[in-house]
């Protein structure tokens, strides 16, 4: 490897690309991380939450430092009909302190910061650069990329594709199969100023406190789930829209979010709100289904371009897995250049890391999920089965007597046509997947 | 042709410096001075740049960039040094500094004595905040040399003996005027003049690290800079919109327009009459509230 101008070229300055750069650098190898915008994160259209409980592997007390917005203390798991809204909510003042839980963060922010440890460690972050393709020897191994820049090409020992959901790299290199649009969800967002006061007072929250809505239903017909996040003065607001169904009904999105925003149970929350930004955005949704091979010669992939995102109703996350993918794929890279071999053999350390770890036994746990989150019955037909019933239950029908669950359940189920065979199909699904 | 007049003899030209005005463009309170996401230079800045490597390729002579502002500002000098510029130099200045205090410190930094010489300075025309496109015309001033502001073109092929510079300016109502301008001399770009060039790979990995020097300046304060003195203004008064349909002629008696001053008369009296009178008239005119009695 005497040719090479630097020992790892790593493409994409995102989460992944930050920590495999952190690994790389700390280790004393050369590395160049490449970044199409002209910072870190300037790209980003997140509005979710992040897990960064892995950054205490590579940035000890993270939290002291990192620019979150609130630390999530409330979850709400909202079931939605037109006209009802079923929540289940959740709080923990636990999740308020050290070591914390998720947050809410600008990724501009996030990820300029994180790209600013592995500079620190002594990383080359280049900005306004795009990866246009790759080099490869005669043998057909990756020995670099090609940029957009005049003399652009960069030769290096390893590359590590980082490059975010659609990775042109880890298409061009061939680990993905066919595109299946299936695979895909479109999510969109709206981000909506209002003072902090007024989102404390909306969302039962005080300080750096926070709340996460993730629901079920409210997206016009379109399988997928809405959200609700806060941050210190802003609201992300907006859907997760599975692709060939929005397609098929050809419903403009932000459609879509202007009918979860009018919902009884959301418009209270958004009222006034001044939209700042609207923004859409692809997600490997499918899991460990649609998940490229993850190592080529002289190649890995980390983060989305890995299509390493849980998407599983309850749990949805997406940046600890980008984080951690991109530590393990540094550390297999630091392991493969000292044994001068980074042949796909060479870089197994890389699958066997995540296999060990959460990254891949999350996402093997979980790979019935995200098929059944979107499916038809769980989309259109159990939040109503759940809503009505609770409606019947709750409802006080005198001078008829109160029925029994098992009742109106049945009674609901036979209205709503859904047969036992499926009902019980989709929990044996669920118990599998979930517990 | 009109030919912008220089106190200095033509001489074959020994460098040129482009004067890059960064402006960190996010403007919330408590934002930090050095955060350089969302700042960047005007597209007069960048064809300044490209004019200043044209020419210094074209009469082989080095090409130095300076900025003023604070540490934020260096990540513009490195990229003005991945598109070829073969020095950068920052004055540590306020992000709003004076616009008279940086063109006297930039005027300092490219004079032939005290500091790096440049015989050609480049600018843009306006900058992405205040955008006055008045720094060039005070270096010219610092510089006694020639300007020649707001630029649509600027001719790069012409040889360095020349010690002149072709250029076109823009005139009222559709005009050009092609100006000669000598060296030593200042010159301001519009943004269409050039387009940047695209940095090679290598000198843009390189720039990352390539030193900036760093010229700490005093504060203006320490310069004897004389305080902003403004002409009087009257305030402004309430009128009754006047009647009639002409639309003109309400304009005229609105504006006074064509009218004879009616108010002029000429007395002779003491100095303290005389005050004391003047002081009466402005009052009764309504130029002087009651609480300036």
């Amino acid at each position: 490897m005497a040719d090479v101008d630097v020992d790892v070229v790593v493409v994409g300055a995102g989460p992944a690309g930050a920590c495999a750069a952190i690994e790389l650098a700390r280790a004393g190898r050369s590395v160049v991380v490449l970044e199409r915008g002209p910072f870190p994160g300037s790209k980003n259209m997140y509005g979710g939450v992040v897990y960064p409980r892995i950054l205490d592997e590579l940035i000890p007390r993270w939290w002291e430092e990192a620019p979150i917005q609130r630390w999530v203390t409330r979850r709400s798991t909202m079931v939605l009909t037109p006209t009802q809204a079923l929540t289940v909510d959740f709080r923990s003042q636990a999740w308020g302190a050290p070591p914390y839980n998720g947050a809410t963060a600008y990724r501009p922010d996030f990820d300029h910061w994180l790209a600013g440890h592995a500079e620190a460690a002594g990383a080359q972050l280049l900005c306004s650069t795009t990866v246009v393709g790759l080099l490869r020897d005669p043998g057909g191994r990756v020995v670099g990329v090609r940029t957009d820049r005049p003399d652009g090409d960069l030769r290096a020992g390893l590359v590590i594709a980082c490059d975010g959901v659609n990775s042109f790299v880890a298409k061009e290199a061939g680990l993905y199969g066919p595109v299946d649009a299936a695979n895909y969800t479109l999510g969109v967002k709206e981000t909506l100023a209002l003072p902090k006061e007024v989102i404390d007072e909306r969302f039962g929250v005080r300080g750096r406190e926070g709340v996460d809505i993730e629901i079920l239903g409210g997206t016009g017909g379109v399988n997928g789930g809405g959200f609700v996040y806060t941050n210190l003065d802003t609201l992300a607001v907006g859907a997760v829209l599975k692709l060939p169904k929005l397609a098929a009904q050809g419903t403009r999105p932000e459609e879509i979010i202007a009918g979860l925003k009018a919902h009884p149970a959301i418009a209270p929350l958004v009222e006034g709100a001044e939209l700042k930004e609207y923004s859409a955005h692809l997600i490997p949704e499918a899991g460990l289904a649609m998940m490229p091979k993850l190592a080529g010669d002289g190649l890995l992939v980390a983060g989305d371009a890995a299509a390493m995102c849980l998407a599983a109703g309850i749990w949805l996350e997406g940046v600890n897995f980008a984080m951690a993918s991109g530590m393990y794929a540094g550390r297999a890279a630091i392991e493969a250049l000292s044994r001068n071999d980074v042949s796909t053999e060479g870089l197994a350390g890389y699958e066997r890391r995540l296999s060990e770890t959460f990254v891949l036994r999350d996402h093997r746990k979980l790979r019935r999920a995200p098929h059944l989150v979107l499916s038809d019955r769980v989309q259109h037909l159990y939040p109503e089965l759940i809503t009505s019933v609770v409606e019947r239950m709750f409802r006080v029908d005198n001078p008829n007597p109160k029925p029994g669950l098992r009742r109106i359940v049945e009674s609901e189920r036979r209205r709503l046509g859904i047969r036992r065979r499926d009902l019980a199909r989709d929990g044996l699904d669920g118990l599998r997947s979930f517990g | 042709m009109t030919t912008a007049t220089s106190s200095s003899p033509s001489a074959p030209t020994a460098s040129i410096a482009v004067c890059l005005k960064w402006t960190a463009a996010r403007d919330d309170a408590g934002a930090d001075p050095d955060d350089d996401r969302f700042a960047g230079v005007s597209a007069a800045d960048r064809a300044a740049l490209e004019v200043a490597l044209r020419l210094g390729e074209r009469w082989g002579v080095p090409v130095t960039a300076l900025a003023a502002g604070p540490a934020g500002a260096e990540r513009t000098l490195r990229d003005a040094i991945a598109a070829g510029a073969d020095r950068a130099v920052r004055l540590d200045m306020d992000a709003d500094a004076d616009s008279r205090d940086v063109a006297f410190e930039l005027a300092q930094a490219t004079a032939p004595t005290g500091g790096p010489c440049a015989d050609l300075v480049l600018c843009g025309d306006y900058s992405l905040d205040r955008g006055s496109g008045s720094v060039p015309a005070f270096i010219a001033h610092h510089r006694s040399a020639a300007q020649a502001l707001g630029l649509v073109s600027v001719d790069t092929d012409g040889p360095a003996a020349d010690g002149v510079v072709r250029a076109v300016r823009r005139l009222d109502g559709g005009r050009r005027e092609l100006l000669e301008v000598p060296v030593p001399g200042v010159l301001s770009v519009e943004g269409s003049v050039a387009s940047l060039r695209r940095a090679p790979l290598r000198r843009a990995l390189a720039s990352r690290t390539a030193p900036i020097e760093v010229i700490r300046t005093p504060p203006a304060h320490h310069r004897g800079a004389p305080a902003i003195v403004t002409p009087y203004r009257p305030r402004a008064r309430v009128m009754a919109a006047p009647a009639g349909d002409d639309v003109l002629a309400r304009l005229r008696r609105l504006t006074d327009a064509g009218a004879a001053p009616a108010r002029g008369e000429t007395v002779e009296l003491a100095p303290a009459d005389a005050a004391r009178r003047i002081v009466e008239a402005l009052r009764d005119w309504g130029y002087l509230a009651d609480h300036d009695r």
